[in-house]
């Protein structure tokens, strides 16, 4: 269940306690609360790292991860985007905030 | 005192009586058995290991047994049992030696969650020591048990051992089984190592034990510091190749491999990566043993 | 003889470490070993860990044995992870439905943070739902990436028409199984385990959509799980014995509880549990039961004879055997244990298919033993 674009993100109080371990630009992180150890690449960990900040509309996200990455807006496919969210999601790492704007 | 200090007949009674207890590196153990052909073997194989002292407490007691009831006598059989429970189908009595020595290595994988245990061999000169995490097939026995003859200490064959508390590499220097080919890969390559008998056709071809240095027996209480990671393969006629391996291929490749980094949770993900973090990792591919030894030991010289 | 001594001794020694841990420290090597490998057995060397640990007494003894009582501890703490995190992502996939969650057993010990859950080995998630909801909450379950376990026609065919629970569901990427139920007994049961009540009466959490069941509920439920799900090879568990003797020290001291606990045991048709789980848990752990409750109970206690015999093979079978003398009298009163549990839950005809069907598949071999053919050390 994919949040739209249009929707609000946050993370959640176990995706704000993550042990991180950076090598080669890949991000090892270990959640406690569920005990799995998560590999993400370097746009999936600018998400989370943006969301730890306070919650964002899908866009502003996207947008911030897209300078962060340092690349054109728009650079950033939004189905690359939306599969990194939707798989923050299914871990626990973040949360959908608009219910009503959220789309199933 | 050791158990070479008994005599056959000593032995053999204590196997069938109260048990022999033995102890391998953090491990005690007290053996069972009633069989006269695992005696013979414990004898040989087992004699540089240290026995217990009587106030020790045994954290495992096994037994590699003919099963009781009407089934001894149509088929012979040995049964490993845990504690009086026989957690495996019952082997030919002619496994029965290295039944037991699997059935150990089962009973520390399963429930030594005090540490956490690397799937890895791994070897130790001056204080630090090499691990070679497994993948099937790669070999690590083979290479392990050639720097074991060579100079290096044997830490453990199969197990990665590593205490929470300090980081620190603890050895379990049993038997190494080697399997099929590597066994007259390591006759050639050193005649003078006592190599036990071959078991065809066990559950995983033929194997055989080799007895490891007494020196690295004497020192099973002598923890040492990981220094390097080397993941090796051999190759046929592959030219010796030894490479920086990335630090995250090398942590994924430590933690999937482990025997129980998910058990140990956020302590084994700090362990597993401060390591990954303070060893120089490396992918190894040879096809000569000799080659493989002389660039290891070079490495540990630059150290 | 030997083997009468050694037993006694064992199980001497198991209840000592539960009744009085604080003596742990004086207790000699040779009787640490044999502790070990029967609370091992049993279950409960996480229980004896948190008690040492608790007395801060873990550094006064042996440290052999608080390597494993450490071991034990690390595989409970790991467990209890996964099972809050199991319930954590059912709750995300069950957003947006409105249903009445109710957590048994581990699951409520743990998530409600009662006693029982120190130092408690959690296998399953345990769940009780409507069962007119099921297939709503399965649907959804499995939509957000959960699946159901593989398992033969018959006994998918065993659950559904028969059991008091659904097959268990498991998530793709993780391992913990999740046991839905719809009531607290199958359907066949002697026993009567109508869920209205239940339902009726439980408690919410501090998160509301979890739900617990009421305090007598609680220990009924935990009393009917020693008594009826037994294991032909482990008899009764002592550890549901402990559950039980936790929960009744804990909501003891709720005004009311006891009052409660014998008209609801009436009501929902759990009077014999009760009385046997009293008797045993008083007789083994002092369990402080005011005298009125268990005068009370004493109407609800069989004939004599029965009770004496009842009382005698609970005795057995609650306490292990010296794992290198096992008694034939106490492995035979497992098994009529066992045989009377699922006799309490069948119907004769069936139970007989069902025995005949479980033991054809011990001959075979089925999910009893391991072959090492297939596995490597790794995997187990």
């Amino acid at each position: 269940m994919p949040c739209s674009l249009a929707g609000r993100l946050l993370a959640t109080p176990e995706g704000r306690r993550l042990a991180w371990q950076r090598w080669d630009g890949i991000y090892l992180v270990y959640q406690p609360s569920s005990a799995e150890t998560h590999v993400f690449n370097e746009t999936t960990a600018l998400i989370l790292r943006s969301l730890e900040k306070g919650p964002l509309f899908a866009k502003e996200l996207k947008q911030l991860t897209e300078d962060s990455l340092g690349i054109e807006p728009g650079g950033l496919g939004a189905d690359e985007f939306e599969f990194a969210t939707s798989r923050l999601e299914e871990l626990g790492l973040i949360d959908c905030l608009d219910e009503a704007l959220a789309v199933r | 005192m050791i158990v070479g200090d008994l005599a056959r007949r000593e032995l053999e009674q204590r196997l069938n009586g109260s048990g022999l207890g033995i102890q391998f590196g953090p491990f005690n153990l007290r053996i069972r058995s009633n069989l006269a052909s695992f005696a013979a073997l414990a004898h040989q194989l087992y004699a540089p290991y240290p026995m217990l002292e009587a106030e020790a407490i045994s954290d495992f007691h096994v037994a590699i047994a003919s099963p009781p009831g009407l089934r001894r006598w149509w088929r012979r059989q040995a049964s490993f049992t845990l504690d009086g429970r026989s957690p495996f189908a019952p082997y030919t009595v002619e496994h029965a030696f290295p039944a037991l020595e699997w059935g150990i290595n089962w009973c520390v994988a399963t429930r030594a969650h005090h540490l956490l245990m690397l799937h890895s061999a791994g070897v130790e000169r001056d204080g630090q020591a090499i691990l070679f995490p497994a993948s099937p097939g790669d070999g690590k026995s083979t290479l392990c048990t050639a720097l074991v003859h060579s100079g290096w200490r044997l830490m453990s064959d199969e197990f990665g051992l590593v205490r929470p508390e300090d980081g620190l590499l603890l050895p379990l220097p049993r038997l190494i089984p080697l399997k099929n080919e590597s066994i007259d890969v390591i006759r050639r390559f050193r005649p003078a190592a006592l190599i036990g008998p071959s078991f065809l056709g066990t559950r995983k071809g033929t194997v055989a034990h080799v007895q490891p240095p007494a020196d690295s027996i004497r020192r099973a209480q002598e923890p040492a510091k990981p220094r390097w990671f080397v993941f090796p393969r051999w190759i046929a006629h592959a030219p010796l190749s030894l490479m920086a391996m990335p630090k995250s291929q090398a942590f994924l490749k430590v933690a999937t491999n482990a025997f129980n980094y998910e058990v140990l949770d956020e302590t084994a993900f700090r362990l597993v990566a401060d390591m990954v973090d303070h060893c120089d990792c490396y992918s190894l591919s040879y096809s000569d043993l000799d080659e493989a030894v002389a660039a290891l030991d070079e490495l540990s010289r630059d150290a | 003889m030997l083997e009468a001594r050694e037993n006694r001794r064992a199980r001497e020694l198991l209840l000592t470490a539960l009744r009085t841990p604080e003596r742990l420290p004086t207790l000699p090597a040779a009787d640490w070993e044999l502790l070990l490998r029967v609370a091992r057995r049993v279950r409960l060397l996480g229980r004896i860990e948190s008690d040492l640990s608790q007395a801060a007494l873990l550094e006064d003894i042996p440290a052999r044995a608080a390597a494993h009582l450490r071991a034990a501890r690390n595989v409970i703490e790991h467990r209890k992870t996964l099972i809050s995190w199991e319930v954590n992502r059912i709750l995300w996939a069950l957003k947006g439905i409105e249903v009445p969650l109710i957590l048994l057993k581990g699951s409520a010990y743990l998530l409600a943070d009662l006693p029982p859950a120190r130092g408690r080995i959690f296998a399953d998630v345990d769940l009780m739902i409507p069962e007119e909801r099921i297939a709503e909450v399965e649907e959804r379950l499995v939509e957000s990436g959960w699946f159901k376990t593989q398992i033969d026609l018959y006994d998918d065919r065993y659950y559904r028409v028969w059991m008091h629970e659904i097959p268990p569901l498991r998530h793709q990427e993780r391992g913990t199984e999740i046991d839905i139920h719809h009531r607290l007994l199958p359907r066949t049961s002697h026993l009567r385990s109508e869920p209205g009540p239940l339902f009726a009466a439980a408690r919410p959490l501090a998160d509301p959509r979890l739900q617990i069941l009421a305090p007598a509920d609680m220990v009924l439920h935990a009393l009917v799980h020693l008594f009826l799900e037994g294991d032909p090879d482990e008899g009764l568990r002592l550890r549901d014995l402990v559950d039980v003797h936790d929960l009744l020290c804990h909501f003891g001291q709720l005004p009311g509880f006891w009052a409660t606990l014998a008209p609801r045991a009436r009501e929902l048709g759990f009077e014999r549990p009760l009385f046997y789980g009293l008797h045993h848990a008083l007789r083994l752990f002092a369990t402080p039961v005011p005298p009125a409750v268990l005068q009370e109970m004493a109407n609800a206690a069989p004939a004599w004879p029965i009770r004496t015999l009842m009382n005698h093979l609970i005795a057995r079978a609650l306490l292990p055997d010296h794992p290198d003398h096992p008694s034939r009298l106490g492995n035979l009163g497992r098994w009529l244990l066992y045989l009377r549990s699922h006799w309490l839950r069948m119907p004769p005809g069936l139970l007989i298919r069902h025995l005949s069907r479980k033991a054809w598949l011990r001959f075979r071999g089925y999910r009893k033993r391991i072959d090492l053919a297939q596995l490597d050390l790794k995997q187990q």
